[in-house]
């Protein structure tokens, strides 16, 4: 297996992973500090510090020393130039009393400043960047189960057998490439239990997520598990586990000492010179001095001479003065002498991981007894075993005194002393203290920092680590990428019965929540949008025109109480609605609020079909339904809105071309204005309402949706003669305004009452009782502050929608729609204004272009103010 | 937010198939009731942390209206029932 490394190529041993094959092949220098550019190499090996983080196959930050080497992946080094070796930013040590922490704070304090610098500040300080044209694929899955175990280290594999052997079905989540925990690279803590892998893998009720991490530990039991390689069409799979019981068994981690010069290139965990020795085979060098106090220095000193590893001493690290060297480790300067070396190995604290205790509610507190701190207050459904529950903390060293330097943080370069000049700040919260030096936030998530920056706070605030606490513990944790939250590219695509009849006839589509609805045509060899919607409206005010309104909510509402139920909901009376005729609907809440509008045609005595806006279909039928609860009345709402296609043909001609197709009576005294017919159509059944959205002779049809598409072929074809067009939303919208039509939730807001509107006529105050009604008879008797009227511009331009309007230099209102009005020549539109403004010729100042125009306020329609065309 | 809501007709579903109906207010006051009862009726919420009873509505499952007693701290759904059962 080969890789490449910045173009060379690397060859790797099987199960290698891209930190080991490098290391074997020399490579010691893995990434560049984040604010220093200091030289950093393996550290951990285990994927829990930042130090090996580089850009695999174009994705940034990707941990090296925990992913599998595939042949052919392309590895190239981060926030290093030219190279890692030489990183001319590495120059910013120099200048580090120039940038103390916080110094972005407190330099750049006029925005203006912060403004000018911070593009170069982003590109010298940070990790891998972004490349937005790379695409990966990433899966959700679904799981449940009984039991939970997070770790398949001896403790996690002994609980999973247990909960297994209950009978129970267990998910056993693991982050390693393969079962055993330590015990794959701690020779000292005994041998790989092969027998109980085996069984493991032999009981059909326990499923292992191998290679997959647990970053979150939610309310309802919900576990966020990454699996890192579930297959290799996509980079992640994201797994919502949901359990009974959770058994968190994720053992200790080690994390760093402090002295001077903690950080170089040569120093390293003793639990990551372990893996690199006895997982990938590798020496992590020649010369070791070992630093520890606890028996763990001992066994690490055997294990590496057996490894043939000189060990050059064993030094206890009250006794460390600093490591020696200039970027990679040199040797080691102690009480009793300096020592030549090319390894550091530090046995540092063991951390129990119990993050996700924490996140579950459960509480960290200090153990003097075991120097750690340990999960108590556990949830019922959460347990912990192992070394995560109990871990004991080798001696972790006396804190620095704060005239000197190391690490604390590897992941955004903060040091002792940084700590310790932002505790004299007064920042001595060890929360406060987080939040201003970043200390424990960058990639590692505080797992190599948190016990360290906790141990200087106490030190310097003379408090005990009890009394200073822990930070909080949040997911995710380790990190997780955005794309694998975000999992498959799928995005929902409602079309109408009729929609590639649209794309045939060259529909410029725009979306309508989930819907695709055609905007405007564009004909073979049309371009101009302006025109286009020109002559769809012409076609409408002068011959015929047809759109698709498939979008609309459709409801059928059946049942002997289905008036009552209207009634009660709607502001208008629909039990005293003859069969066959229609009303304009307009529901409100009990403040009087608009919520939503359409219209309702009684079809037969118990039955009633109902239709909404395209939006808000969903909240009607369950406000519809809520309203039902509890009272027995004989209803029966059906959503229909798939079942039905819907198209509406207006226009002074629509009668001739629908007339063609129906054996139905249209003319005005058959058929009269607000009337409704169940009939067919070109052979197809259909229920047609005569209505005007936009205020020319038309009829809404809706017939069943398979039928939909043959209809409205049928409809162009009958209307070819008469010059009929297919229109779009952007000319309806413009028929609809020269009307003076208003849109709910374009012109109206979460305040507007039917009487803001002029829609007073709607509301049957002398109903017994309906929703809104108390608010409404209050709103009826006392005009609200504002008044939504229409203006006509009296000079060029249209203003844009959401414009100021303007009366005696003070604002005083907001332009919601505003269009060409060809039947004006100008522009016309709505306008909220101060309600003593809305009289018919008042001048009103509105926006247009970056400069005030004079309009004319009008209370009337734009366009056949009377309403004739409607009703011919 | 993920935790469970054990629907009456469809068993403990995920909270994301529910859509939240506010919590059951004080009843409706009479028509010509003063209008402050009918400002506090609609805008005035207990907002209790702690146990207290809502309309959740099952968009992804049954499509019927439910309520629930629900801990607003914890999350816990202590119970749920169709609108008109009776509670133990």
């Amino acid at each position: 297996m080969n890789f490449y490394f910045h173009n060379q190529l690397v060859e790797a041993k099987p199960g290698d992973t891209l930190a080991a094959a490098l290391y074997r092949n020399g490579q010691r220098i893995f990434s560049r500090s984040f604010k220093y550019h200091r030289p950093r190499g393996l550290f951990c090996v285990s994927g829990k510090c930042p130090n090996c983080l580089m850009n695999v196959d174009g994705a940034p930050n990707i941990r090296t020393c925990i992913t599998p080497v595939r042949d052919g992946m392309k590895v190239k080094s981060q926030n290093a130039f030219p190279s890692l070796e030489t990183d001319w930013l590495s120059i910013t040590q120099r200048f580090d009393w120039l940038m103390p922490v916080g110094w972005y704070y407190k330099t750049f304090t006029h925005p203006a400043m912060w403004h000018a610098v911070e593009p170069a500040i982003r590109k010298v300080a940070g990790l891998g960047e972004v490349f937005p044209s790379r695409t990966s694929e990433y899966e959700h899955a679904w799981m449940h189960a009984d039991t939970a175990v997070i770790g398949g280290g001896w403790a996690g594999m002994q609980a999973a057998v247990a909960a297994a052997e209950r009978g129970e079905q267990v998910v056993l989540v693991d982050d390693q490439p393969a079962l055993g925990g330590e015990l794959r690279y701690q020779k000292r803590a005994g041998k790989i239990p092969t027998d109980l892998i085996e069984q493991i893998q032999r009981t059909p009720n326990i499923q292992v997520l191998q290679d997959s991490y647990c970053f979150g530990l939610y309310e309802g039991n919900l576990l966020g598990v990454l699996e890192r390689t579930p297959h290799p069409t996509v980079a992640e799979r994201l797994v919502h586990l949901r359990t009974r019981q959770t058994t968190v068994a994720t053992g200790a981690y080690e994390t760093p000492l402090l002295f001077p010069n903690n950080d170089q290139v040569g120093v390293m965990l003793s639990t990551g010179v372990a893996r690199l020795l006895h997982v990938y085979g590798v020496a992590a060098g020649k010369r070791a001095v070992i630093v520890g106090s606890s028996s763990t220095a001992e066994e690490m000193s055997v294990d590496l001479r057996e490894a043939g590893i000189e060990v050059i001493a064993v030094v206890d690290p009250n006794e460390v003065v600093k490591a020696i060297g200039s970027g990679r480790v040199k040797g080691i300067q102690t009480r009793a002498g300096n020592f030549s070396c090319d390894l550091i190995v530090v046995c540092g604290p063991r951390v129990p991981d119990a993050g996700l205790v924490a996140q579950a509610g459960g509480k960290l507190e200090w153990s003097d007894a075991h120097g750690a701190f340990l999960p108590t207050a556990l949830p019922a459904h959460v347990s912990v075993v192992g070394a995560a529950a109990r871990e004991t903390l080798a001696n972790p060293g006396t804190p620095l005194p704060s005239s000197k330097r190391a690490f604390v943080c590897l992941c955004s370069d903060v040091s002792s002393k940084d700590l310790c000049d932002s505790i004299a700040e007064g920042f001595d919260h060890i929360e406060t203290l987080k939040r201003y030096t970043t200390a424990t936030m960058g990639p590692c998530q505080g797992r190599m920092c948190q016990l360290s920056a906790i141990g200087v706070c106490a030190h310097e605030t003379g408090r005990s680590i009890a009394n200073t606490g822990v930070t909080t513990f949040r997911p995710p944790n380790p990190g997780v990428t955005l794309g694998a939250l975000a999992g498959p590219r799928h995005h929902p695509i409602r079309r109408t019965p009729m929609h590639y009849a649209h794309e045939k006839l060259g529909a410029v589509w725009m979306d309508m929540g989930d819907w695709k609805r055609p905007r405007y045509y564009r004909p073979h060899g049309a371009t101009n949008e302006a025109e286009c919607v020109l002559s769809e409206y012409r076609a409408v005010r002068e011959a015929a025109g047809l759109i698709d309104v498939s979008t609309l909510g459709k409801l059928d509402v059946r049942g002997t109480d289905s008036g009552k139920l209207l009634d009660k909901v709607y502001t208008h009376r629909f039990s005293d609605l003859r069969p066959g005729r229609v009303r304009y609907a307009l529901m409100c809440d009990e403040a009087g609020v608009i919520l939503d509008d359409g219209t309702i045609s009684r079809l037969d005595n118990d039955r009633y079909f109902v239709t909404t806006t395209s939006g808000n279909l969903d909240f009607v039928h369950q406000w519809l339904d809520w309203y039902l609860v509890g009272t027995g009345w004989d209803v029966h709402i059906t959503n229909v809105t798939a079942g039905y296609g819907a198209m509406n043909i207006a226009g002074p001609k629509s009668r001739e071309v629908l007339g063609k197709l129906t054996g139905c009576d249209l003319a005005s005294g058959a058929f009269p204005y607000m009337a409704c017919r169940e009939t067919k159509v070109s052979e197809i059944p259909a229920v047609l309402l005569r209505i005007g959205f936009v205020g020319e002779t038309g009829w809404e049809i809706h017939c069943p949706a398979e039928c939909a598409e043959a209809l409205w072929h049928a409809l162009l074809e009958a209307g070819q003669e008469f010059d009929i067009r297919p229109f779009g939303v952007e000319a309806q919208r413009l028929l609809r305004l020269e009307k003076r039509h208003v849109i709910v939730g374009t012109d109206t807001d979460a305040l507007t009452n039917p009487y803001d509107v002029d829609m007073g006529w709607v509301v049957k105050l002398e109903k017994d009782d309906f929703v809104g009604k108390a608010f409404l008879s209050h709103a009826a008797k006392n005009p609200s502050r504002e008044h939504l009227v229409g203006f006509v511009l009296q000079g060029p331009g249209v203003p844009q929608d959401g414009a100021a309007v303007v009366v005696d230099g003070q604002p005083a209102g907001r332009v919601t729609s505003s269009r060409h009005s060809p039947a004006q020549q100008t522009a016309v539109g709505l306008a909220w204004v101060k309600t003593s403004k809305a009289k018919q010729g008042e001048s009103i100042d509105v926006r247009v272009d970056g400069k005030l125009a004079r309009a004319q306020v009008t209370m009337q329609p734009f366009y056949d103010p009377e309403g004739l065309r409607l009703r011919q | 937010m993920s935790f469970l809501v054990p629907c009456p007709n469809c068993g403990p579903r995920s909270v994301y198939e529910f859509r939240f109906g506010g919590e059951i207010a004080q009843p409706r006051p009479a028509l010509d009731a003063p209008e402050a009862e009918w400002q506090d009726y609609r805008f005035s919420r207990t907002n209790a942390a702690g146990v207290q009873t809502e309309w959740w509505f099952h968009w992804s499952g049954c499509r019927q209206w439910l309520q629930a007693v629900r801990n607003t701290v914890s999350n816990e759904v202590l119970e749920t029932f169709l609108p008109g059962e009776k509670r133990n």
